[in-house]
C-alpha cells in the first residue's frame, strides 16, 4: 500500500536525521545532570575552605561523608540508623502514598464518570483541598493519637487530593466514541472500567501520582516533626535541638536523594506503562 | 408496515421521533421515521448535514432511547444495545484503543465470549486477513495510516460476527483513493459474511455506489424524503458502475433531493 511506504520512509528519515545512538544520548543526559551539581558543590566547597569558619554551613564533602557514616558507618549501632530512621520514613510514606492513591483513584473515577456526582462532590473537594494538608496534622493527632497509623492516614489524606483531581479530569475527558465502543460491543461494566476507562485516563492519573509522590515525602517529614520517636523528620528536629548542624545537613541531603530516587522510580514505571501514550503522540 | 411476510426484518423502525432537551430550546432531531431493512440488504442513509443521521444511527444501535416509537432488531424490541450488532465509528483514532496492539483491538469484543482461546485467535487472524491486514497484528493502531486504522475497526466488527453492521460515516476522514479501496472492501465483506449493513454517509456518490437502497433524510426534524431502490449490476466496480447511466441518473436524483433541503420531490 502506498500510504505504508511513505510512512516508513518518513520514519526512517526522522531516525537518520536527529537521533543519536542510545549510549550517546544517555551520556549527554548524565552530563546535563552531573555538571551543574559538580559546579555548585565545587563553588560551595571552595567558599567554605577560603572563608572564616561558618558553623551553620558545613562543607559539602563533610556533609556527604557524615551522611555515609550515619547510614552505613562501620559501627553496628550507627548502621541501625538506616533501618531505624531512614526506612521508617520510607515505609510510612510508601504506605500513605499507596492508600491515598487507591482512594484517590476510586473517588476520582466516581466523579469523572457521573456529571451529577461531580457537581455534587466538587464543592466539597474544592473546599477541603484548600485547607493546606499540613494544617490538618493537629486534627489527625487528636483523632488518631501519635502513632504510625495517624501518620499514614495523614499522608494518605494529603496525597489523595492530587490523585482525585487528576483522575476525575482524566476519566471525565474520555472521548464519547471510546465509551460508546464499550457499550456497542456489549462489554461488561467492570471490563469497560478496567479495560477502557482507566487505561484511557492513565496519562492524567500518572500526572497526579507524580505530584502526589512529592507531597507524600513532604507530609511524611512534617508528620515526624510532632510526637514521633523515629524517622528522618524526627532526626532533623533532634539535630536542630542539639545544634548538630552537620547531622541536620546530612538528613536534608538524605531527603534530596530520597526524592530523586522516588521521582526516577515513578518516571521509570510511567515509561513502561505509558509507552503507548508517549509513542502515539510522537506520531501525530 | 403490515406483517405479512414470514421473514423477520433485520431492522424495523417504528414511528421513531427524538427530541433533545425541552421547552423553547428543544431540538427536534428526527420525526416519525418508519422503515424496515431486510436481512442481507445494504442500505445507505444520506441527508443534508445536521439532518439527524447520527441521532438515527445511535437510536438504531440502542445507544439512545428515542423519545417516541421503537426500534426492532431481528424481531426483538431494542432495550439497550442489541446482540449481534457491530458498529464502525467515523473517528477511528478514538474508536481503537491505542494501548492495545492491532490484534488485541480486533479481539477486544471477544474476550468475554465463551469461545475457546485458540478459536478466538483464529477469528482474529481471519478478520485481519479479510481486511487485508494479515501480518499487522503486532503493530499498534497509531503506527498505521488512517485507512489502515479504519480497516482494523472493520476487522474488529467482523470478529464480533455480527448479523447487522452499522457504519457511521466511516470513510469521511480518509483520502479519496483509500476511500475507494475501503468501499470495495465493505462490499466484498458483505458478500462473504452475508450481513445486513446500514451505512450513514454525507457522500452522495458513495451512498449510491454501495447500496441496494438509499434513504434520503430531510433537514431536521428529519423524515424520509424518499426511499430509493438501487438496481445497479453486481458486483459494483469503481469505474464501470460510476459510468453507468443509471448510476449517474440516481446520484443526480439524490443530489437534487438533498440540495432542495429534502423538500422537493
Amino acid at each position: 500500500m502506498s500510504t505504508t511506504s511513505t510512512r516508513t520512509l518518513a520514519t526512517r528519515a526522522l531516525r537518520a536525521d536527529g537521533v543519536r545512538p542510545a549510549w550517546q544520548r544517555a551520556l549527554v543526559s548524565i552530563a546535563y545532570f552531573v555538571i551543574p551539581i559538580a559546579a555548585i558543590l565545587g563553588i560551595w566547597q571552595l567558599v567554605v575552605v577560603l572563608s572564616p569558619p561558618a558553623p551553620f554551613f558545613p562543607a559539602p564533602f563533610a556533609i556527604i561523608g557524615n551522611l555515609w557514616e550515619l547510614l552505613f558507618g562501620s559501627d553496628k549501632a550507627v548502621q541501625q540508623v538506616f533501618v531505624g530512621e531512614f526506612l521508617q520514613t520510607v515505609g510510612r510514606m510508601a504506605l500513605g502514598f499507596a492508600l491515598g492513591a487507591i482512594w484517590g483513584v476510586i473517588i476520582g473515577t466516581v466523579m469523572g464518570l457521573s456529571r451529577g456526582t461531580r457537581e455534587t462532590i466538587n464543592p466539597i473537594v474544592e473546599f477541603l483541598r484548600s485547607i493546606p494538608a499540613t494544617a490538618t496534622l493537629p486534627l489527625f493527632i487528636i483523632l488518631l493519637g501519635g502513632g504510625d497509623d495517624m501518620r499514614v492516614a495523614f499522608i494518605a489524606y494529603g496525597v489523595s487530593w492530587f490523585v482525585v483531581i487528576n483522575t476525575a479530569q482524566g476519566v471525565g475527558s474520555i472521548h464519547k466514541t471510546m465509551l460508546d465502543l464499550g457499550k456497542v460491543f456489549r462489554v461488561s461494566p467492570a471490563r469497560r472500567l478496567f479495560a477502557i476507562i482507566l487505561p484511557a485516563a492513565m496519562p492524567k492519573i500518572f500526572a497526579g501520582l507524580r505530584i502526589a509522590s512529592t507531597a507524600a515525602l513532604l507530609l511524611a517529614i512534617v508528620s515526624e516533626f510532632m510526637l514521633a520517636s523515629n524517622g528522618i523528620g524526627y532526626m532533623l528536629v533532634q539535630a536542630q535541638g542539639r545544634f548538630q548542624l552537620l547531622n541536620m545537613w546530612s538528613w536534608m541531603l538524605a531527603l534530596a536523594i530520597l526524592g530523586l530516587i522516588i521521582n526516577s522510580l515513578l518516571e521509570f514505571i510511567e515509561g513502561k506503562v505509558l509507552a503507548w501514550h508517549r509513542l502515539s503522540r510522537q506520531r501525530t | 408496515m403490515t406483517e405479512t411476510t414470514t421473514t423477520t426484518a433485520a431492522v424495523r423502525v417504528d414511528h421513531v421521533s427524538h427530541t433533545y432537551g425541552s421547552g423553547p430550546s428543544a431540538h427536534h432531531a428526527i420525526s416519525d421515521l418508519n422503515f424496515s431493512v431486510q436481512p442481507g440488504e445494504f442500505v445507505s442513509i444520506v441527508g443534508p448535514s445536521g439532518a439527524g443521521k447520527t441521532t438515527l444511527l445511535r437510536t438504531l444501535a440502542g445507544l439512545l432511547k428515542p423519545s417516541e416509537g421503537a426500534v426492532w432488531v431481528d424481531g426483538k424490541k431494542n432495550n439497550g444495545v442489541p446482540p449481534g450488532m457491530a458498529m464502525v465509528f467515523q473517528d477511528y483514532s478514538r474508536s481503537l484503543l491505542p494501548w492495545l496492539t492491532v490484534e488485541k483491538n480486533v479481539g477486544f469484543p471477544l474476550a468475554e465470549s465463551k469461545t475457546p482461546k485458540a478459536e478466538r485467535k483464529a477469528i482474529v487472524a481471519e478478520s485481519l486477513e479479510a481486511v487485508g491486514l494479515a501480518g499487522f497484528g503486532k503493530r499498534y493502531p497509531w503506527q498505521l495510516s488512517g485507512g489502515m486504522q479504519q480497516r482494523v475497526a472493520i476487522a474488529r466488527a467482523l470478529a464480533y460476527r455480527p448479523s447487522l453492521m452499522l457504519m457511521d460515516e466511516p470513510f469521511a476522514s480518509v483520502d479519496a483513493q483509500t476511500r475507494e479501496g475501503l468501499e470495495d472492501l465493505v462490499l466484498k465483506i458483505r458478500d462473504t459474511y452475508g450481513m445486513t449493513i446500514l451505512f450513514v454517509t454525507h457522500d452522495i456518490d458513495e451512498s449510491v455506489y454501495l447500496a441496494n437502497r438509499v434513504l434520503v433524510l430531510s433537514r431536521p426534524p428529519a423524515h424520509i424524503v424518499e426511499d430509493i431502490r438501487v438496481d445497479l449490476p453486481e458486483p459494483r466496480d469503481q469505474i464501470t458502475t460510476r459510468e453507468n447511466p443509471d448510476f449517474i441518473h440516481l446520484r443526480g436524483h439524490v443530489a437534487r433531493l438533498i440540495h432542495g433541503g429534502g423538500e422537493t420531490k
